[in-house]
């Protein structure tokens, strides 16, 4: 056969190929009774297939004829170069040819499962790359019937409980079975799953892409020979991180558990807080290429129906090829992704998700996180801690009153440090003033420059401090706030009473619970220093107003950032200071809960003073 | 576009807030001119008539439920009266906005920012009434909700840290000039409580029933005539009559009169905090408010697109008088004599020719 006649083959079949969906040696149906008919046919229907695409492209005389001219406009030309390069040049095209063919796109949603196993075995072939994908395990066996069946199981090496795979898959088709089952076709697949195979989770699929979503996910797939039908076990069984204590929001009071990587270890988790069969726990895959399981999870007859659907609505609508973690997904599902605040609640702690699914709450985990989304969030709620409420009503008011401080502290301090002395040095006593004045003296540079500076620097050693390793971050602190400060101070570049100012805002602005309003408060805090520099506290003034503004503009899933203080709405004595367990008797009215009371007037059943107060 | 609805204590905090920031201007200097040591009289006296005033405003509101002013005064005195009436309030409005900026920008040439030029900072308090009038009424009147504990507790801080200075023979003689004129001062005063009409105005942006709407107005009325009061008496007995009188801004000069110790002085600063927000509540909120009867009157889709001409509009006003003085004494011989006409008198004059005319008893008669 001439170079011109190969190419010319080469050429019709792509064409015919992209047009027909159909490549060779493999069976792509888009509808279920092709692929029962093909399925019949087995090994054959891959011979007949390719003469029909063959016959068709032939029968497809214009078609052709275009290829044809396609092929022709641009002639090789034949080289009068030693035929050695000629070849090889040909060859390079036939290499790209069939490079550009492997890449054809191959859609395995509308395939089915043919009753022929090496047709099976192909497809796989094909969408998992092998045998060049070394993960994927394809191993072939026989069931011990008589005769014997050809079978073979596929799984992904790590992914899969191979202890499962070999004593409740393999073992008991391979060793334990001594039977003569009359068993064929479709029914094969029952049978086995009814008598033989026994595993918790066993199913029987047709369609490829659900075959393909369990072994991806770590169960194991069974195809068989003559049956057009897969059996999928479940044997997940991954190395995981086991259930470990709280790194962000550690408590001294209350449960030490925190959610690890595992979305099922972590619904669990909550399931095991909250035993309750109104706790729902709805699954959708969010990304078209890691397709990551994202669980929803709500009290059905507690949480508002239209909040529920918001929620599912927001996940569903999204259209992106890959969502890793929970932080991606708040990302793409939070209502004003410029604003500084965040508008979903982060935690890390099952009882926290517990304590707002009780409430109304919807709950959002994605696999592979250790963080799940609360949703709505206000401000208040993200100003909260769990252990407000774990520590009896005074102690956990006084952490309270310490955090609005703190809150404070860490947004305005160095602001109005540069204000007062920038602008208002009258409002310091004439001793303090003289002791700033003379700490300052030797300071080369203006006041916004220092705190700048200190501030920059004090960022670079938190930023430091998590990034490197746990222990030598330790040292980083130290080093970098003790000696550097120290340091700094001698040699004249910023003023000593500057280190107390940054140092006291940057703890308070670790006492804020929250990671992600900490990084708001933190945020906000340079644009305050800023205006302070311009128009001291007229300018801090200002930045209040439209501080205040964008908060009462917010909005979570429909929700007032600043509800239910503003607007006000009904609500338990529960907002910023709280009251006693017993007193918090409905719940919030922002959620509108299916039910607002969450105990009755006299929950102390008790106590004999009827009307709540003090047991007597 | 989504209806933006606010409720009754975000109103009542809101119409606080316009009335109240007078205190942080002339207010105290001015009724202590009227009143002299009765000062706190012809507070208390423009209150109660303001309320008596409200009552009848109300009257006026329900005959015509759910309608705002502007549009009972067209469906009153029909379209060609109503619009120059309504034309004539708005122009009230912006006049009293663009007096407004201009004295809280010298106040706070005057207090802090002794180096900055007065149309830096009127520029600066017009942008950020432009965004936070963009935001809308909702913003605002929730913003106005959630630090008016704020700004009540620093105030009431200022009163209270002066008790030293208390002296309650400062107040006396109880009638000051005599009965007559604190009487007559007291009718004048009422101006000073006039942005109680906003109520009226706004009733579609409420989401409480418009039977209410009597008791915010009258809540709100009495809270601030208490507010202006506790001024103007601790003003009073801080300051006797002669050095009162003489004040620009008497607020900023009580809390430069603190003194509880060595490091608890001087603090007049911190409590410019306090004043200059109210400053930008309440110039944001006028400019608003004739955003919303423009769009009324000329029945606009949205008052949105009115705000930047409005700002504009305000800033220009407010640079009309030549200096501090002569907007000083446009604030007190004009707005604070004369406001009562445009706030009180003419929504009055619309319920009598209802009255006459017999519009707003039934359905039919409103059409």
């Amino acid at each position: 056969m001439s170079f011109f006649q190969q190419l010319r083959k080469k050429i019709t079949n792509l064409i015919v190929f992209d047009e027909g969906k159909e490549q060779e040696g493999f069976l792509l149906v888009s509808e279920k009774e092709n692929g029962d008919q093909e399925r019949q046919e087995g090994k054959k229907s891959k011979q007949k297939e390719k003469k029909k695409s063959n016959k068709q492209g032939k029968a497809d005389k214009n078609k052709q004829f275009r290829v044809k001219k396609e092929a022709f406009k641009k002639p090789v030309r034949v080289s009068k170069t030693p035929l050695s390069l000629a070849e090889q040049r040909e060859k390079n095209k036939e290499k790209n040819m069939e490079k550009s063919m492997k890449k054809e796109p191959f859609f395995p949603e509308k395939l089915f499962v043919s009753s022929s196993l090496e047709v099976n075995k192909g497809y796989l072939e094909k969408i998992y790359s092998l045998p060049k994908n070394k993960d994927i395990i394809l191993r072939e066996f026989y069931i011990a019937l008589h005769p014997p069946l050809k079978a073979f199981v596929l799984f992904i090496d790590g992914l899969a409980e191979k202890e499962i795979i070999n004593n409740s898959i393999l073992k008991p088709l391979m060793v334990l079975l001594d039977e003569e089952a009359k068993i064929e076709g479709s029914e094969i697949a029952e049978y086995i799953k009814e008598h033989l195979l026994p595993g918790h989770d066993v199913q029987v699929l047709e369609k490829y892409q659900q075959i393909l979503d369990w072994v991806n996910y770590g169960g194991t797939a069974i195809f068989i020979e003559g049956c057009a039908q897969c059996l999928v076990v479940e044997t997940k069984g991954w190395d995981k991180r086991a259930v470990g204590k709280p790194e962000v929001e550690q408590v001294i009071m209350g449960p030490h558990e925190a959610f690890n990587e595992t979305l099922r270890s972590n619904t669990g988790l909550i399931r095991k807080a909250l035993r309750n069969e109104n706790l729902i726990t709805e699954m959708v895959k969010v990304g078209s290429r890691n397709k990551i399981d994202v669980a929803i999870m709500y009290l059905e007859d507690l949480t508002n129906p239209q909040l529920i659907a918001e929620v599912k609505r927001r996940i569903t609508s999204i259209k992106t090829d890959y969502v890793g973690v929970s932080g991606v997904l708040e990302q793409f599902i939070e209502d004003e992704p410029f604003r500084l605040s965040p508008q979903i609640l982060t935690t890390e702690r099952p009882d926290r998700v517990v304590s707002f699914l009780v409430e109304g709450h919807v709950t959002v985990i994605v696999d592979g996180g250790p963080q799940a989304l609360i949703v709505p969030a206000t401000l208040f709620s993200l100003l909260h801690s769990s252990e407000d409420y774990y520590l009896r009503m005074p102690y956990g008011n006084f952490l309270r009153i310490l955090r609005v401080f703190a809150l404070f502290i860490a947004i305005l301090t160095p602001s109005i440090y540069v204000s007062i002395v920038t602008f208002h040095q009258e409002m310091i006593p004439t001793e303090l003033l003289l002791a700033i004045a003379a700490s300052r003296a030797t300071v080369p540079f203006p006041t916004i420059f220092e705190v700048f500076a200190m501030e920059f620097a004090f960022e670079l050693i938190r930023e430091a401090g998590v990034r490197v390793p746990g222990v030598i971050g330790n040292t980083i602190g130290i080093v970098g706030a003790l000696i550097l400060g120290q340091a700094a101070v001698q040699a004249g570049i910023v003023s000593p009473i500057l280190i107390i100012i940054i140092a006291i805002t940057g703890l308070a602005s670790f006492a804020i619970p929250n990671y992600s309003i900490s990084f708001a408060f933190r945020g906000r805090r340079f644009i305050f220093t800023i205006l302070a520099a311009f128009f001291g506290f007229f300018g801090i003034s200002g930045g209040l107003f439209l501080f205040l503004l964008s908060l009462v503009n917010m909005k979570s899933f429909g929700v007032p950032f600043l509800a239910p203080i503003s607007p006000k709405t009904k609500t338990g004595p529960d907002v910023v200071l709280r009251g006693p367990v017993w007193s918090m008797e409905e719940r919030v009215d922002y959620l509108d809960p299916l039910e607002r009371s969450r105990q009755p007037n006299i929950s102390r059943g008790w106590i004999k003073n009827r009307r709540g107060g003090r047991a007597k | 576009m989504k209806k933006e609805l606010v409720g009754h204590s975000e109103a009542a905090a809101f119409i606080i807030i316009m009335i109240g920031a007078k205190a942080f201007l002339g207010y105290p200097r001015i009724v202590t001119e009227w009143g002299l040591t009765a000062g706190w009289l012809v507070v208390l006296l423009s209150g109660l008539i303001s309320i008596v005033f409200w009552l009848m405003i109300v009257g006026v509101l329900g005959r015509f439920p759910g309608k705002p002013l502007s549009e009972i005064a067209e469906v009153t005195l029909g379209p060609v009266l109503g619009l120059g009436i309504n034309t004539f309030v708005f122009l009230y409005s912006i006049f009293g906005t663009s007096n407004h900026l201009r004295l809280f920008s010298e106040a706070a040439i005057l207090t802090v920012l002794t180096e900055t030029p007065v149309i830096i900072l009127a520029l600066i308090f017009v942008l950020t009434a432009w965004l936070a009038a963009y935001y809308g009424i909702e913003a605002l009147f929730r913003s106005a909700y959630f630090s008016f504990p704020f700004l009540a507790i620093g105030v009431a801080l200022v009163l209270l840290v002066l008790y030293p200075y208390y002296d309650f023979k400062m107040l006396l003689p109880l009638t000051g000039p005599g009965v007559w004129p604190v009487i007559k001062s007291s009718f004048w005063g009422t101006s000073a409580f006039g942005e109680v009409i906003i109520l009226a105005y706004l009733v579609r942006y409420f989401s409480f029933k418009p039977e209410r709407l009597k008791n915010v107005g009258v809540f709100s009325l009495s809270f601030v005539m208490m507010f202006f009061i506790a001024i103007t008496g601790v003003y009073l007995m801080v300051l006797p009559v002669p050095a009162s009188s003489e004040t620009l801004v008497p607020f900023y000069q009580l809390s430069r009169s603190i003194f509880l110790g060595h490091y608890f002085q001087r603090v007049e600063a911190v409590f410019v905090i306090f004043w200059t927000f109210t400053a930008f509540i309440s110039i944001a909120a006028g400019i608003l408010v004739g955003a919303i009867i423009l769009q009324d009157t000329f029945k606009l889709p949205s008052y949105r697109p009115l705000l930047p001409a409005l700002c504009l509009l305000t800033f220009s006003l407010a640079f009309t008088p030549l200096d501090l003085i002569q907007t000083v004494k446009l604030e007190g011989e004009v707005r604070m004599s004369y406001g009562w006409i445009p706030t009180f008198v003419l929504p009055l004059l619309i319920w009598a020719a209802a009255l006459i005319l017999r519009k707003g008893e039934n359905k039919t008669n409103d059409s």
